[in-house]
């Protein structure tokens, strides 16, 4: 995989609560978006096959997805297309997906599109999509799952984050503090507007110790991504950016199974993985876009891919080191904290950040490059078992 | 509501010495134990695993307080994970305890019979977990 991939165009749509938006509608947007994005322009004939990240499927009231929906979305009905869903990471796993079709020599240009519609239906029914309830869906007792989903599972986390690694509410708040503020700079962004501690630690406690802005918001939006071999590059663009590893990593569907509460081996294995695979160590990338579905997984997430020991990323947080202008930016785009987490669209869109940050287009939230490397990530599905990292580079 | 639990579902039947014999495995190549009865290890893949029953107390690894639950649960649950004497981890819910300064990690806990849930008029029973009263 190491460099025998290009991303040539990113487009997305603002992410938001968009009632007056259908999932086609964003796809279309987010498509068009993406192809006058590429520089010296791109004929959609060129485009091989493609891959839909799409999560919920039936889930939220939007019907079942498949491939035939994205192919008429953009009325391209020549080509391969699959719908794919594989978690939270379902958007990183679909650019995954496009870029192994473009490395396998099969095909010279391919699309990835990610898209969630998860505000028709109010939120807490949304959440119960996303996987709580009593747990039939997922073929487990209710005596062992009732009530969980992305918040008791992350509230799990915390607590023992708390316990074990000495970490503060106040250590979480300021993960919301950063990024929210990240956001006010990105106009993809859902949420444009500034808190502090005492706002997060004084909001409604959706699940203990987590408060309703520890929580990433239920989110409508769609991102698509053109990649194609990199000799190729440079017919669609003079600033192409490369892919220089792309990984899955895997660990229990059951939590009860989990070795750790305070470390998720998905995130580990995903990008030693991916970090071997492009020859680079975790200090060598500038920046990243890190899966904070919730305030404290985004500490968990820092010390899991290595960019610091565990126990050692709160105090690294609370000293600005991840701050926009840090040592090394976490979620320059505001996150899923503030950009939000439309499930299929959000690694999509995490992937169009680190591609204008690394072709330095991100206005007042540019981050600053010194070896040009910025990496994204994903964990989600049954306990947080599948996490997705790739790392892009502006040079091979 | 697609997550709707269904009391008569295969799914639950299917379950039932999981739930309330608490029958699992035990690895006897790297050790795991888990629930339900499988052939293979998720652990390590060997398929040298016996059957295991689990124990019915422990004490407690992590816990939440969930105020959110899903549409058609009461909040709030306590949902924990249970360090079980004798080895293996369980994933339940905390009962006769509403708010986290009741309980911290380390805590005793052991198994009770309760109602888990009722839907469409039907009880659905398992197992709870509650604070082991200190001497």
């Amino acid at each position: 995989m190491r460099g025998k991939v290009a991303v040539i165009g990113a487009g997305q749509i603002r992410f938001g609560e968009l009632f007056e938006m259908s999932l086609a509608d964003m796809v279309e947007e987010a498509y068009l978006n993406c192809l006058n994005s590429v520089d010296k322009g791109i004929d959609p004939k060129e485009i091989k096959a493609a891959w839909f990240g799409q999560w919920s499927g039936g889930f939220i009231g939007q019907g079942a997805m498949c491939g035939a929906s994205l192919a008429s979305f953009i009325g391209n009905l020549e080509i391969p297309v699959t719908r794919l869903e594989n978690g939270c990471p379902t958007g990183g796993d679909a650019f995954r997906h496009a870029c192994l079709g473009v490395a396998s020599g099969v095909y010279d240009v391919a699309l990835a599109v990610g898209a969630e519609k998860m505000r028709d239906k109010p939120s807490a029914e949304s959440l119960g999509g996303a996987g709580g309830g009593g747990g039939a869906e997922m073929g487990l007792h209710p005596s062992w799952m009732m009530g969980m989903g992305g918040p008791g599972i992350q509230a799990l986390h915390a607590t023992r984050q708390m316990h074990e690694l000495g970490y503060t509410m106040e250590n979480f708040a300021r993960v919301a503090v950063k990024n929210h503020h990240n956001g006010t700079f990105c106009p993809y962004a859902h949420y444009q507007f500034e808190v502090t501690i005492e706002r997060v630690l004084g909001s409604y406690i959706v699940c203990w110790p987590l408060h309703l802005l520890d929580c990433c918001p239920q989110t409508d939006g769609a991102a698509a991504l053109i990649v194609c071999r990199a000799e190729l590059a440079k017919k669609y663009t003079d600033k192409p950016v490369y892919v220089m590893g792309s990984n899955i990593g895997i660990d229990h569907k059951n939590l009860w199974d989990r070795s750790s509460f305070v470390e998720q081996l998905s995130t580990v294995r995903a990008a030693r993985g991916a970090h071997a695979m492009a020859g680079i160590k975790p200090s060598d990338v500038d920046f990243a876009e890190l899966h904070d579905c919730f305030t404290n997984t985004e500490l968990m997430n820092i010390e899991d891919v290595g960019f610091a020991r565990k126990g050692e990323a709160a105090g690294m947080l609370m000293n600005g080191e991840f701050d926009l202008d840090g040592r090394l930016p976490i979620n320059p785009s505001g996150g899923l904290k503030a950009h939000g987490h439309p499930i299929g669209a959000t690694g999509v869109g995490q992937l169009c950040e680190v591609f204008w940050q690394l072709r330095e287009q991100a206005d007042k939230r540019q981050v600053k490059l010194t070896n040009g490397i910025g990496t994204q990530h994903n964990v989600g599905g049954d306990a947080f078992g599948v996490a997705a990292y790739n790392i892009l580079s502006r040079s091979i | 509501m697609s997550q709707a639990p269904a009391p008569a579902s295969p799914v639950y039947w299917r379950l039932n010495t999981g739930v309330y014999r608490l029958i699992g495995i035990k690895c006897n190549d790297c050790g795991h134990i888990t629930y339900p009865v499988k052939k293979i290890c998720p652990e390590c893949g060997s398929l040298n695993v016996e059957e295991y029953k689990l124990s019915r107390s422990g004490t407690v690894h992590t816990y939440c307080v969930q105020w959110a639950p899903p549409p058609g649960f009461e909040a709030p649950i306590v949902p924990i994970i249970v360090d079980m004497d004798g080895g293996g981890r369980y994933q339940g819910i905390l009962t006769e305890v509403t708010s986290p300064e009741a309980v911290k990690i380390g805590d005793k806990v052991e198994m009770v019979f309760r109602k888990v849930m009722t839907d469409r008029g039907l009880n659905v029973y398992g197992y709870k977990f509650r604070l082991v009263e200190e001497e």
